[in-house]
């Protein structure tokens, strides 16, 4: 939660989230490791998807020697269960199967699995989030320095995501008042919201910024760096390219907060094909579409830009 | 001309562009917010829930307001770096019985008027700093290069202005067309 100011040579990390399952977060995971590593970079995945953990099967590793289970349970650190998933310079922390579900991590574990993450021998960590929103995932996405999300030109998707995106943001504003004492005041704004004329997030954030010259300070020093990646998965369409630039105006124009668009990837039969076959498929399938969006879109996150608008009056599929 | 500036960095904000932003990318922006505010989007569908249509109301107000802003803050602009002029456009009688006997606007009757107006597409282009293509292709009647309806309509608009034609009467006429072409 300090940001890691103080690093010197911390690595840096990427949370993948989205509230809803089956949007390819993991399948997302796995290609910008994938080529994140290419590109010469140190390159750690962790698996943190502890109801379902799979993303070893991205590449075709099958029972992975260590996993989550170790750490927790076992106690070994961080940096010696990652393991080899058969590509230069990407590692790879294995979820824990079975045993393990996020509810049963206790908090005094949870610090510590995050103080190994930021101390993990890398320049990249990138971790795949399981869906839904309770609280150690809502935690996990906000310890990122990029807080990305994963949809699909659903309906649903977009909604879950909306809801993720808030309840994060409305943790992360509790852990920051708490920690400057002002608890009570943020709890009890929210039980009376009514009688306040509080309706969404929006107007609690308004309302506390108004009532008080701290509570605007702390805001604009902790809160206002609140920034989600958002990428766009599936696109069936040229048309659907223009989605991710709606949700991102809903997010900055309802919800309050920061948002990049970053790239989209396009449906392609050969994904679900190289899943079955667990091949990694930015090395299958070089020359498709989907690995060079991909790139483009890690080449976005890493240096903090956007799709570009030229991309959606000009591109046909 | 600082405080000015100030309120221009203000609009390209509301229309989430950068101060850099060209027109075309202005125009874009205001039409896809545009739509997508008026309530035809999955982006959408399901905030009405949580936000008060007041909210969404405002919101809409505040992008109608940034962009007939710096739709004349453009408009400076141009006429300071000494951009092309629209031309006056003026109807004969004749030329009028001719437009009046035109039972419905299609892409080949535009094109045949425009070309009777003695007008170049790269004109229209230079003017409304809309890439000449999409005027062309709205004359061939090529609706799968618009990536959404709301590009179309806005160009058509653009495109019908720039003639001086009943602007509300082409794009009535055309995209009555163009759902029937595209089966829409």
């Amino acid at each position: 939660m300090d940001n890691g100011r103080d690093r010197e040579k911390r690595c840096e990390i990427w949370a993948i989230g989205g509230g809803k399952g089956g949007t390819g977060k993991s399948f997302i995971t796995s290609c910008i490791g994938d080529y994140l590593a290419s590109e010469g970079k140190k390159v750690i995945l962790i698996d943190a998807d502890l109801g379902g953990a799979n993303l070893h099967t991205f590449f075709g590793v099958s029972k992975p020697q260590n996993s989550l289970t170790d750490f927790f349970e076992r106690k070994l650190s961080l940096n010696d269960i990652v393991i080899d998933c058969g590509i230069p310079d990407l590692g790879l922390v294995t979820g824990a199967l079975g045993s393990l579900d996020s509810e049963n991590i206790k908090h005094v574990q949870k610090l510590k699995f995050f103080k190994h993450i930021k101390s993990l021998d890398a320049e990249y960590v990138i971790i795949d989030l399981g869906a839904g929103s309770h609280g150690n995932t809502m935690d996990t996405f906000m310890l990122a320095d990029k807080m990305i999300v994963v949809i699909v030109p659903e309906l649903t998707s977009i909604e879950n995501m909306y809801h993720f995106v808030k309840n994060v943001f409305f943790r992360k504003l509790k852990i920051v008042l708490d920690r400057h004492g002002l608890k009570d005041l943020f709890l009890e704004t929210w039980k009376n919201r009514e009688s306040h004329g509080i309706k969404n997030l929006n107007d609690l954030v308004s309302h506390l910024k108004e009532g008080s010259v701290d509570v605007r300070s702390i805001f604009d020093k902790e809160m206002s760096g609140f920034r989600i990646d958002i990428v766009l998965n599936q696109l069936r369409s040229s048309r659907d390219i223009m989605l991710g630039l709606s949700v991102k105006s809903v997010c900055m124009k309802f919800l309050g907060f920061h948002a990049r668009y970053a790239g989209y990837v396009e449906h392609e039969e050969s994904v679900l094909k190289c899943i079955n076959k667990r091949q990694p498929f930015m090395r299958t399938y070089p020359y498709s579409n989907v690995v060079k969006e991909i790139g483009r879109l890690s080449d976005n996150l890493i240096e903090g830009k956007e799709v570009k608008t030229s991309e959606f009056v000009c591109r046909r599929l | 001309m600082s405080s000015s500036a100030e309120d221009y960095n203000e609009y390209f904000r509301v229309l989430e562009l950068c101060s850099d932003a060209s027109f075309s990318d202005v125009r874009n922006s205001y039409l896809h917010l545009k739509a997508l505010y008026s309530g035809d989007s999955i982006a959408t569908a399901n905030i009405p829930d949580e936000f008060p249509e007041g909210t969404r109301q405002n919101i809409l107000g505040q992008i109608e307001d940034a962009y007939s802003k710096l739709v004349g803050f453009f408009e400076k602009r141009g006429r300071e770096s000494g951009c092309k002029d629209r031309p006056a456009i003026t109807f004969d009688d004749e030329f009028k019985e001719y437009l009046a006997g035109m039972t419905s606007f299609n892409g080949p009757l535009l094109r045949q008027i425009r070309e009777k107006l003695g007008i170049k597409l790269s004109d229209i282009a230079s003017y409304t700093r809309i890439r000449k293509q999409y005027f062309e292709e709205i004359e061939l009647e090529k609706f799968s290069s618009f990536p959404a309806e709301v590009y179309l309509r806005g160009y058509l608009t653009e495109y019908a202005g720039y003639l001086s034609l009943d602007v509300s009467r082409v794009v009535s006429d055309y995209m009555n067309r163009y759902r029937l072409l595209t089966g829409k």
